[in-house]
Formats: structure tokens, C-alpha cells, sequence
């Protein structure tokens, strides 16, 4: 977490704009061309589910804390902007990213738990020899340029928190949506204070219902209006009850104060929203049998 | 769908101990606001094949001087795990010349860029196999990836081969340990040279805290010097990023001599005044040529501090019994005057070094602070006298050596 943000390599080399991201991945993928057509995989968001899901279970059995899951998944999604996925173990390229976040967000784990654990866990794709994480990891370093170091969104939130008087479960909301944002390309476009925004936003405008995604769709298209300037439409949004008109309120207007980048946080939301969609989707067996057929046909588990 | 559900709805950030420490604000948001939301999107830097040809060709007509390495494989045992962006920069585009130095992770060699002929130090890795790449390693070249300052030595590159990581950094000439040693004065130095290494090293540690960043291991052998009177800081391998929400440190850091006594005596949330302490450590021996506090055990070190900065309690550091380190049973010293360890020293300086060298780490000055500091007021104009000198002297020294331009027309007329 060194540095101030803006002056970061996070900022100057890991930060896309959507069509350059496309590009590099499109880049990528054409290079690839046999094996892209050849092995269709899901959707990007399908299979970051899926990777958060395994790492999740590795950090749950060496007892990590999140943030250094959150940097992990950070080094799968820059690695594989670099690499193209069908050419890779993605079970050993995410004990990998796991094993060198832990080193980095100083909870490092000996490379043999890491490796007993990831055999436990996946024993078809990950061998015993622990030199090939230490390879693995290696790469990764390389193909990061070895910087490292990740600035998270839940640095902000903590921040502005008490300034925003939240509610302790409006932060915890907060907190989860922030976890869920890296399952999406967010990390990779957006300042990480723009995600901790827009997971306030959607946990204070979440929170009232329990079907609360319309309520916040519809919140997020009042925001997007009031951007022209018309502060006051926002209260009047429907869908969100009286209680939380006040807190959706307060946001606005500290959001227009600190003339944060109202568009972004929208656009944000969006993405976010549209991933809580695509989760319905969701079958691990199928993501997992994608992998499955070109790791096992191209023989990268050896 | 509620998204808590969905995964990691279980933590409770109330007693996560993700959450920060305590640390410098962050700046972020009101830079914010000068800034570009969404900012430029990443440039791709060209493929350096040709460049990666040319390098292989010089290594084959390279004398036998250059560094054995493998060449990069393209066939790793990781079929697709290494690409087209592997075609880094090769150890063989720098000659290695002598050994540097030799550190527990790392060997240091002296090199040239052979395209450029600009010196390098040549930090090179060995990679373990059971540890991977060495995690100071690691964090040393991910901060210094992201500080960049002129009294931070600069890492240039970093190359990767098969089972070797070497790091080229910016060459400097000396270390201050050896630089001290080299002035036939006993070590010690003249006050203008001490003045301005020490705002250097200041400048170099107010830009480390100000990016969250601890240095934890200052000491005169991590500071480089260069011909031009530059001073730099180095080897950041005991280096973190305090921002990293952590809920302890690890309390085996800073070299004995420059350790600050919170450490010592057991702090595991010791924070940027260790290095302001190391600091301080490091302008008494500019002065005396000699380590102020010389132990030789984690309790002896204590006491030389004690002897000097007179014994602490729980009147003069209120909480001090709670260091897990402490002993009721300190030999009790009285504080001495610190003119007398350091007779050289003039009464602004001592002040300056007095603030630094606070046993309580709360009461110890900061870099910022310091580098405003009376004392400094008048560097600017010391070192233009010094440049004057200096330029005279080698004018005068010119002359010694053969006739100017000329002839000797002024001392004739001189007859």
C-alpha cells in the first residue's frame, strides 16, 4: 500500500480504459486464435466466480484475512490481461497469485501449506513438486513487471465511514460489495475510492429491501439524472422507503461536496448490479469442466 | 439477491483486523478531485525481439566476463506460462565487474550497461526452492517500483531469467559507512558535508512516510553516496508499507545500533519515528566518526542508550512498564548532556538531534518537521560557499600541474 495512489503503478499500469482493456484482451485471444475456437470458455464473470469461490477455500483452510484473497484475485485478473488463460493452469496460476499475496500482504504462508493445501483441495491439477509454484510464481512477478503492490478500496471505506455516519450494517454491506467487486473488471478501470463510493451507495440504497436490485436500479437511474445537476430528484426516487431517503440524501449530497466522479460511481453500480444478474447463471460444474477439457488436452496439470 | 450472501458476508470489518492502523491521512480524496477519474489507460511498451537478438548476439561475441546465465526459456516447464512479454531485457547487456558486496538474500556486483556504458549495481537473487522468490526481495522491488525520489536510489530493471532475479540499479559510488572510513579523519566529517546528508537523508524519509512507507533498516551502510555529494537510500528489503492493515509488526528489524528503544524494549506497533531515531543515530556518527550507541545484545543496546539518554520510568514515559522488554530493574542513569558526546556540534544542531533522539518514539520529531528545522536555514548558502571553494581549489590545483594558457604572464609581471 505504499505510495499515494495517484502517483502508483496501479495507476499508471494496471488502470484500463474499457476499450484498451478490450483491445489487449482481444489481442490476446487472436494470437490464440486455434485454441480460443477450440476450448469455449464462459463468461469472464462466470469464471471469476468460480476462482474467487477456490480461493475463498483456500484462505478459509490457512486462515487468510480478505484483503490478501482481494489482492490475490487482483494478480489473476492483470496476469491473464497479459496471458491468455487457455495457455495456463488456472488452479496452479491461483494458488500461485494466493501464495504471493499472502508474501505481499504480509500473511505469508509456507509454500508447502500452500501446495498440500491446493492438492487437497484440486488434486487433479496441482503436483506435489512445490518448485512449481516457486516457478509459477516467478512468472508471475515477471509478467506483472513486479509491481506489486495493490491499493484496495476498503482502505477508503474505512476512511469516510464515520464521516458518512454509516450504520454498522450498511459498512459490513459496504464491505461485502467491495469483496464482490473483484469478481468484475472494476479493479482494472476504476480508482479503487470510486469502488468504495459506489459500494456505500448501493449498500445504503441495497439494504431497505430485500429485493433490493430494483430499488437500486432505480436509484442508480436517479443518480445518473441527478447528475445534471437536480440534486433533490434523488430523494424522490421510488422504490427506496422514507428511512432511507434521508441516508440516500446525505450521500448525494456529500457525493456533489466532494465532487467525486458521480458518472463513475453510476457506471459502477451498474457493473456491479449486471454482475449480481450474471450470478444467476452461475453453474460451477460447467465452468469447472471448461477448464477441465484444455487443461487436461493440452497437458498443463503436468 | 442480497450480495452478502453471495460470499464474504461473514466479515465484519468491526473486528477486522484488515482494517487500517492509524496512519498519515490518506490523500487520495482530495486529490481526487484534481484528477482524472478514470485515468489513462496503460501504454504498451514494444516488443523488445530485435533488441532480444542483438543481446543474445553480443553475448555470444561477449568475452568471458559477462554473467553466466541461462537465457530466458521460452520452453518452460510451464508450457504457457511464459509469453511473448517474457522478452525482457537480458543480464548479458551488462558487464559484470567487481564484487560490491555480498547481503543474506542477494550478491551485489558492480556493472556497465554495454550499450551505454552507464555503471550499474547489479543486485542478483538466488531464488530457493522453498521459499520461492525471497519475500524481502519481493518487497523491496515492489517499493521501489512505486518510490521514485532523488534520495531514493533508483532500480532501473529488473530481469528475470530461468532461476535468477537481478535487479540493476542506479550506480553509486560509496556507501556513508565506507565514505566516513575513507576520509582520513577518523570517520568524522566536515560540518557542511553533514548538514547537507542529513537533510538528503531527511528528504528521503519524509518521502517514505509520506508514502506509507517504513524504511526499518537505516543505518551508514544503506545510505549510497555519489561523487556528486548525493545521498541516497538503499536496501528497502526490511522496508514495508505501513498502510497495509496488519495488526502487528515483526519486532526483528532495524540493525542493533540504529534500533530505536520502543523497539528494543518489545514495540510491535512501532511506527515512522524508527527511523527518525536511526536518523539520529546516524548525524552523531557523521559527527564523531563513532556509533553513539554501540551493543552488542538487545539489552546491552538498551543500556548504552540508557547511559546516555538517562534511564526512562513510568513518570518520563508513562506506559513504558507495559513494553514487554521492560525490567524494573534497569540500572538507573541520569541524563547526560549530549554536547558532551558530541563536542563538535553547534547549539541549533544539538537541538535538532535532541528532538530526534526522543526515547518516547510520540515525542520524537518528524521528517517534515525536521527538515524545517533551523539548523537547515542556512544550507543553501553553505554549499554555494563550499562550490566556490572548491571550484578555487582545483583553479589553484590547475595551475600547480602546467602553465595556463598563456604562460605564467601574472607572475612575471609579479618579478
Amino acid at each position: 500500500m505504499a505510495a499515494n495512489y495517484w502517483a502508483s503503478t496501479q495507476r499508471r499500469h494496471w488502470q484500463f480504459s474499457r476499450e484498451s482493456l478490450n483491445e489487449v484482451r482481444q489481442q490476446l485471444e487472436d494470437e490464440e486464435k486455434t485454441i480460443v475456437q477450440q476450448y469455449p470458455l464462459p463468461d469472464r464473470r462466470l469464471l471469476s466466480i468460480l476462482f474467487n469461490q477456490l480461493l475463498v477455500k483456500l484462505g478459509k483452510r490457512l486462515n487468510v484475512k480478505q484483503q490478501a484473497l482481494a489482492t490475490a484475485q487482483i494478480y489473476v485478473r492483470r496476469f491473464y490481461s497479459r496471458v491468455e488463460i487457455r495457455r495456463t493452469n488456472p488452479y496452479l496460476v491461483l494458488a500461485t497469485a494466493f501464495y504471493l499475496a499472502c508474501k505481499m500482504e504480509e500473511c505469508p504462508q509456507h509454500i508447502r501449506s500452500v501446495v498440500a493445501e491446493a492438492r487437497n483441495a484440486w488434486p487433479e491439477y496441482i503436483a506435489s513438486d512445490v518448485s512449481k509454484l516457486g516457478e509459477c510464481e516467478f512468472y508471475l512477478i515477471s509478467e506483472m513487471n513486479s509491481q506489486l503492490i495493490v491499493h484496495h478500496p476498503y482502505r477508503t471505506l474505512h476512511e469516510i465511514q464515520d464521516k458518512l455516519k454509516m450504520a454498522q450494517e450498511d459498512i459490513s454491506l459496504a464491505w461485502s460489495i467491495i469483496n464482490d467487486h473483484y469478481l468484475t473488471d472494476l479493479p482494472l478501470l476504476v480508482a479503487p475510492h470510486v469502488i468504495a463510493v459506489t459500494a456505500i451507495f448501493l449498500a445504503v440504497t441495497l439494504k431497505p429491501t430485500q429485493t433490493g436490485l430494483q430499488a437500486a436500479a432505480s436509484t442508480v437511474a436517479g443518480l445518473s439524472s441527478a447528475t445534471s445537476g437536480a440534486n433533490d430528484s434523488i430523494g424522490t426516487v421510488s422504490g427506496v422507503p422514507n428511512t432511507q431517503q434521508k441516508k440516500v440524501q446525505y450521500l448525494v449530497s456529500w457525493l456533489a461536496e466532494g465532487e467525486i466522479d458521480i458518472k463513475a460511481v453510476v457506471e459502477c453500480s451498474q457493473e456491479i448490479i449486471s454482475l449480481y444478474d450474471v450470478w444467476e447463471q452461475y453453474n460451477e460444474k460447467t465452468c469447472k469442466e471448461q477448464i477441465a477439457r484444455f487443461v487436461k488436452a493440452r497437458g498443463l496439470d503436468k | 439477491m442480497n450480495p452478502s450472501n453471495s460470499l464474504g458476508g461473514d466479515i465484519n470489518p468491526q473486528q477486522n483486523p484488515y482494517l487500517p492502523l492509524t496512519g498519515p491521512p490518506d490523500n487520495s480524496q482530495a486529490q481526487a478531485q484534481q484528477q482524472p477519474a478514470i485515468p489513462p489507460h496503460l501504454k504498451h511498451q514494444p516488443t523488445r525481439s530485435s533488441n532480444l537478438k542483438r543481446q543474445i548476439t553480443d553475448q555470444l561475441l561477449a568475452p568471458i566476463d559477462i554473467l553466466e546465465y541461462d537465457r530466458p526459456s521460452k520452453k518452460s516447464k510451464y508450457p504457457g506460462l511464459v509469453s511473448e512479454g517474457m522478452d525482457k531485457r537480458h543480464p548479458s547487456s551488462f558487464q559484470q565487474l567487481e564484487k560490491l558486496g555480498e547481503g543474506t538474500y542477494a550478491t551485489v556486483f558492480k556493472g556497465r550497461n554495454r550499450q551505454t556504458g552507464e555503471l550499474v549495481a547489479l543486485k542478483e537473487i538466488h531464488l530457493d526452492s522453498e521459499e520461492g522468490t525471497p519475500s524481502t526481495a519481493i518487497r523491496e522491488i515492489s517499493l521501489m517500483k512505486e518510490l521514485k525520489h532523488e534520495n531514493i536510489v533508483s532500480l532501473h530493471d529488473v530481469i528475470h531469467t530461468e532461476n535468477k532475479l537481478m535487479l540493476v540499479f542506479e550506480y553509486m559510488d560509496k556507501d556513508l559507512k565506507k565514505y566516513m572510513d575513507s576520509r582520513n579523519s577518523g570517520g568524522q566529517l566536515d560540518y557542511v558535508t553533514i548538514k547537507s546528508f542529513m537533510h538528503q537523508l531527511l528528504q528521503g524519509i519524509a518521502f517514505c512516510h509520506d508514502n506509507r512507507v517504513l524504511h526499518r533498516d537505516l543505518k551508514p551502510q544503506n545510505l549510497l553516496i555519489n561523487n556528486k555529494g548525493q545521498l541516497k537510500l538503499a536496501d528497502f528489503g526490511l522496508a514495508r508499507a505501513f498502510g497495509i492493515p496488519v495488526n502487528t509488526f515483526s519486532n526483528e528489524v532495524v540493525t542493533l545500533w540504529y534500533r530505536a528503544p520502543d523497539v528494543l524494549l518489545g514495540s510491535r506497533t512501532y511506527n515512522t519515528s524508527i527511523d527518525i531515531w536511526s536518523a539520529g543515530c546516524i548525524m552523531a556518527e557523521m559527527y564523531t566518526g563513532r556509533p553513539l550507541f554501540p551493543g552488542t545484545t538487545n539489552e546491552d543496546q538498551l543500556q548504552k542508550i540508557f547511559r546516555i539518554m538517562g534511564t526512562p520510568s513510568e513518570r518520563s514515559w508513562p506506559g513504558i512498564s507495559q513494553f514487554p522488554e521492560y525490567k524494573s530493574n534497569f540500572h538507573v542513569y541520569a541524563t547526560q548532556d549530549l554536547r558532551m558526546f558530541l563536542p563538535q556540534i553547534d547549539q541549533v544542531g544539538l537541538d535538532l538531534i535532541s528532538r530526534m533522539l526522543q526515547l518516547r518514539p510520540e515525542m520524537r520529531i518528524g521528517a517534515l518537521e525536521a527538515l524545517g528545522h533551523l539548523w537547515f536555514r542556512d544550507l543553501g548558502t553553505l554549499r554555494a560557499q563550499q562550490a566556490q571553494a572548491q571550484a578555487q581549489q582545483q583553479q589553484f590545483g590547475g595551475m600547480g600541474g602546467m602553465p595556463p594558457p598563456g604562460g605564467y604572464g601574472y607572475n612575471s609581471s609579479m618579478v
